[in-house]
């Protein structure tokens, strides 16, 4: 295996819950969680030369995670299975098991996935604290219109949970 | 604790996600892409040499001797050498828009170089329709001043009381091919739109109406 393989490789396993997470948030089903992960990793490979290493690999990480995400990846299934949903995307700690709570987080992540690709984008910005220079910068729109849109999808999330 | 912050706290903390391997992505790395890039590569270059493979078939010797008839040789050579300038112009920007996607540019240049390669295509095509459609025409025309056959018939339809009818029904005819010939290039773009580039363009213009 070669030097530059086998640093992309180690880079990718320390830091993939990053992509997890993107692949969460795009998708309802295992395999299809699967299957975007693996292109993410193929166009980060593919992009892996114009990594120069003075950015955070997860900067660079996230930004072709969510570009694979919102306008490469192609899904194979149509249909949202809400049943794999609940079963697979949130699975609490008996020790901190609260009924409520969990409810609650399985409707938010529902809600997330009725979401439109851009909408999506911005809440995974919005739960990784990124700030809005950052969310702009990766949307390619500008800061203002970021932070607008921003308190619009929050609303709109509130609203799908509570209609 | 409202929704949104419930929801963070559960984000941070997500640690259930599976574990893939070295190995495994060694595998990944190794497999071949299915973004949408990679087929807009492929279906663009099929169409170039659909259009390029359709020129050189179409110009078989039954086809020159007709050049010939027509008096049409001096027209035939200009226009292919026009038509072989202008593929190697629009394979250059082809091309060069091709190279110029990023897939770490922002989301919005990401989707604009994308739609930028189709359109690069799709004035390729368009230029085909219309080069044919005007070669079409000029055939046609000489071939009313120079095919005896024709001329003969054009006479006896001169005569007779038919005139108005014969080239009512003429033009019908050309009409419904050209027409059969549209609908069937409008299916092919729906069908690759359709497929491909839907979810991108409602995404791009989902980000351009942000910036309204």
């Amino acid at each position: 295996m070669e030097q530059l393989e086998q640093l992309f490789i180690s880079q990718v396993k320390e830091h993939q819950n990053l992509l997890h997470k993107v692949c969460r948030i795009y998708t309802s089903n295992e395999d299809d969680h699967k299957d975007l992960f693996q292109e993410i990793t193929i166009q980060l490979w593919k992009a892996y030369p114009s990594f120069r290493g003075d950015s955070k690999f997860t900067t660079w990480a996230y930004r072709v995670a969510l570009n694979t995400a919102i306008t490469l990846y192609r899904k194979k299934s149509r249909s949202i299975n809400t049943i794999e949903i609940d079963n697979n995307i949130h699975k609490i700690d008996f020790t901190e098991y609260n009924y409520e709570e969990e409810e609650q987080l399985k409707l938010m992540y529902k809600a997330i996935h009725q979401l439109g690709d851009i909408e999506k984008a911005l809440v995974f910005m919005y739960l990784e604290d990124k700030d809005y220079k950052e969310i702009a910068d990766t949307l390619g729109i500008g800061e203002v219109n970021a932070r607008v849109k921003m308190n619009r999808v929050k609303t709109k999330l509130k609203q799908l949970i509570n209609p | 604790m409202n929704e949104l912050d419930l929801l963070k706290k559960d984000w941070n903390k997500q640690k259930n996600f599976p574990n893939i391997s070295e190995k495994e992505i060694y595998n990944m790395i190794h497999k071949k892409s299915s973004s949408i890039v990679k087929w807009i590569f492929i279906i663009s270059v099929l169409e170039i040499l659909l259009w390029a493979v359709l020129s050189i078939v179409l110009s078989d010797e039954k086809q020159k001797k007709m050049i010939d008839d027509y008096h049409l040789s001096t027209f035939m050579d200009v226009a292919t050498i026009i038509h072989w300038a202008v593929l190697v112009i629009f394979v250059y920007f082809f091309y060069r828009n091709f190279r110029n996607i990023s897939v770490i540019s922002s989301s919005k240049t990401l989707m604009n170089s994308i739609l930028k390669v189709r359109k690069v295509v799709q004035y390729y095509v368009w230029y085909n329709i219309i080069v044919g459609l005007l070669c079409m025409i000029v055939i046609f025309v000489n071939m009313m001043m120079y095919d005896n056959k024709i001329k003969l018939t054009l006479n006896d339809v001169e005569n007779s009381d038919k005139e108005t009818m014969f080239w009512v029904i003429s033009i019908v005819i050309i009409g419904l091919i050209l027409l059969a010939m549209s609908a069937l290039m409008w299916v092919f773009y729906r069908i690759i739109y359709g497929i491909l580039l839907k979810r991108l363009y409602q995404n791009y213009k989902e980000l351009e109406k942000i910036e309204l």
